[in-house]
């Protein structure tokens, strides 16, 4: 019998191989949650997660709402507050690794979570910054994932910085020297960044997809590696943490509002 | 800044958003996704305040509520949920492009910070520079320049980026406990409350129950609001929902999703903000309100069980320095020979 996965479960599996044993990583929700959880749950049971609200050394039983949801957890080692985690934390260099979603990433890993469009006459606001723009920044490296994002050749609007305009020029600017995006994983493939130049480069393919797939919604010449890895099927180990911790993130936001909707329609309809 | 020093600051939301709420004020909310204070902004629309300005650090539907009430004209926002794909558009889209707004994009951490100096009571405080290379930083809203600047570090003549501390005229805050002065306590996540609660001027606190003082004192260190900073204590279960508040409610998410799904169009949003905001009076018929539509079992589905934090001793020997005996511990001495001492040592002044 195969495997039967959803494309947000093996996202999942593959950004939780990226976090390792012992390491300190900042993660807000969604898809981010699931991997780090799944991580510990695994391969990296001593690492540390924290939000950006300050729940420092949670262990979630659920995937959170949102960054400061602590019903998400029996306790945690240490409630401070998002001031000291971006301080006393981040700026104080303790912060390994973030996970981050992605809305428009150019070939630097720059990215956009604010506009879409041209900010002065655009389509829609997305969730603006947060503290997407300091975490990129500083954490020592960031582990990105995008399931309905796009790349483009330029942002409508620069939120969070990637390796700005490539070579040296992110470490230029004040960033943490040996900081930046390490892995974007799509619902594709899996992207990462050339030591020197700092350009995105195609490193693997899902099962199924296809190089030419992957080159058509990139609209700059996109480098491939020599061999691409196939990215490896979630296991039944994994795929029974992830669909037990967070079925929400194994079905994605959009099934997930029909269902729920589906359910306060059925509530109303009772109580009428 | 105004000191609030009355024993018993006890009022209705009605009475403390009457009195303490003026149109054309600037606003935080001292508590942001987590334990929302919805009971009092939802009083704020219904009274018609007009004109606000808000700092929202992170919002799910607050923002969206008070703009389909008119309510807020400036927003200085890092983060704003919304629901749905790029083909629907949120009412903070269409205030933004209808121009009832204006807004200003901020990051989490620079928000915060120009609370954080604004508590303080410093002009300004640095913050990570990295950012400058951020069209938050690089493109303005209504701000202006009096949000970011870049200065020389005093000492190694380094570039430093920095913004501006602010004083918003009041803060909006939700807690688990307050006395009835206004000593508020909170636990769970901390995010910006501190420093947004310290930073205005005012702050109207609800809580989900009024205890005594005594309970205040034997747990200070839950104490994130001091009631001198404290205008107005509402005593307001629920007055969080649909928002979560620990050891009372997890957050209701199919509610949520009722007004997201409302919001993709002005007539459903519009019906939304009648049902659940304009035709209940208060906190409580809005809950009775849901009662009745969604049923008893919903609402005790989001109870929380206990969970409880072993309590920090702080005790102590609870005794002067005069044991039972009457005798000093330091000393050795009892009162008499405490005051012949003084005379002795000539210490002691003799009165007519």
């Amino acid at each position: 019998m195969g495997t039967n996965y959803t494309i947000n479960e093996l996202i999942v599996s593959r950004a939780a191989k990226e976090l390792r044993d012992n390491e300190l990583v900042v993660i807000g929700q969604g898809i981010a949650m699931a991997a780090g959880v799944l991580a510990r749950k695994t391969h990296a049971p001593n690492s540390v997660i924290l939000t950006e609200a300050g729940m420092f050394g949670i262990d979630p039983f659920k995937v959170p709402l949102h960054i400061a949801d602590p019903t998400c957890s029996r306790g945690f080692i240490y409630s401070c507050d998002m001031i000291d985690i971006f301080t006393t934390v981040l700026n104080q260099g303790y912060v390994d690794a973030t996970f981050l979603g992605v809305g428009q990433i150019d070939r630097f890993g720059n990215m956009n979570s604010s506009y879409l469009g041209d900010p002065d006459d655009f389509t829609i606001r997305v969730t603006g910054a947060g503290g997407a723009p300091e975490f990129v920044g500083y954490a020592n490296r960031a582990i990105l994932t995008m399931s309905g994002g796009k790349f483009v050749d330029k942002l409508d609007y620069f939120t969070s910085p990637g390796y700005l305009d490539g070579g040296n020029s992110r470490y230029e600017a004040g960033m943490p020297e040996g900081s930046g995006p390490a892995i974007l994983i799509t619902t594709k493939g899996v992207f990462k960044f050339d030591t020197d130049t700092k350009e995105m480069y195609l490193a693997g393919l899902h099962p199924g997809a296809t190089v030419e797939d992957i080159k058509a919604d990139v609209p700059w010449d996109l480098n491939v590696a020599d061999t691409l890895e196939i990215t490896p099927l979630p296991t039944e180990e994994e795929l029974n943490i992830v669909r037990t911790f967070a079925p929400e993130v194994s079905m994605g936001r959009k099934l997930q509002l029909e269902v729920v909707m589906n359910k306060v329609f059925d509530l109303l309809s009772k109580n009428a | 800044m105004q000191k609030f020093m009355d024993s018993d600051k006890r009022m209705t939301a009605r009475e403390a958003i009457e009195r303490f709420v003026n149109d054309g004020e600037s606003l935080v909310f001292a508590n942001c996704l987590y334990s929302m204070p919805l009971a009092l902004t939802h009083e704020l629309i219904r009274q018609g305040k007009k004109k606000l300005m808000a700092f929202q650090q992170g919002g799910i539907e607050e923002i969206d509520q008070l703009l389909l009430s008119d309510s807020i004209d400036r927003l200085v926002v890092a983060y704003n949920f919304r629901a749905g794909g790029p083909r629907i558009t949120s009412p903070l889209d269409r205030a933004l492009k209808e121009g009832q707004i204006v807004i200003e994009e901020m990051t989490n951490h620079t928000l915060l910070s120009m609370m954080k100096a604004g508590a303080m009571g410093y002009p300004f405080i640095p913050v990570l520079p990295g950012i400058k290379v951020s069209d938050v930083v690089k493109r303005k809203g209504f701000l202006g320049d009096q949000r970011f600047a870049e200065i020389k570090d005093p000492f190694t003549r380094e570039d430093m980026l920095v913004v501006k501390g602010y004083n918003p005229d009041f803060a909006l805050m939700h807690v688990q406990r307050a006395d009835k002065a206004g000593n508020g306590q909170l636990w769970g996540a901390m995010i910006n409350s501190k420093w947004a609660a310290l930073a205005a001027k005012k702050v109207i606190l609800s809580c989900e129950e009024i205890v005594d003082t005594e309970v205040i004192m034997s747990s200070p260190h839950l104490t994130i609001v001091p009631a001198h900073k404290v205008c107005a204590v509402v005593e307001c279960p629920l007055g969080a929902h649909p928002s979560e508040i620990l050891g009372h409610y997890d957050y209701d998410f199919p509610f949520r999703a009722l007004f997201f799904g409302s919001c993709s169009n002005p007539e459903g949003a519009k019906a939304w903000m009648d049902e659940w905001i304009y035709n209940v009076a208060d906190r409580s018929e809005y809950i009775e309100h849901y009662i009745r539509r969604f049923g008893q079992n919903t609402l005790d589905a989001f109870r929380a069980k206990p969970f409880k934090s072993v309590p920090a001793d702080y005790g102590s020997t609870f005794s002067l320095d005069w044991d039972e005996n009457g005798y000093s511990r330091n000393m050795g001495i009892n009162m008499d020979e405490f005051v012949a001492m003084l005379d002795e040592k000539g210490a002691l002044i003799h009165g007519n």
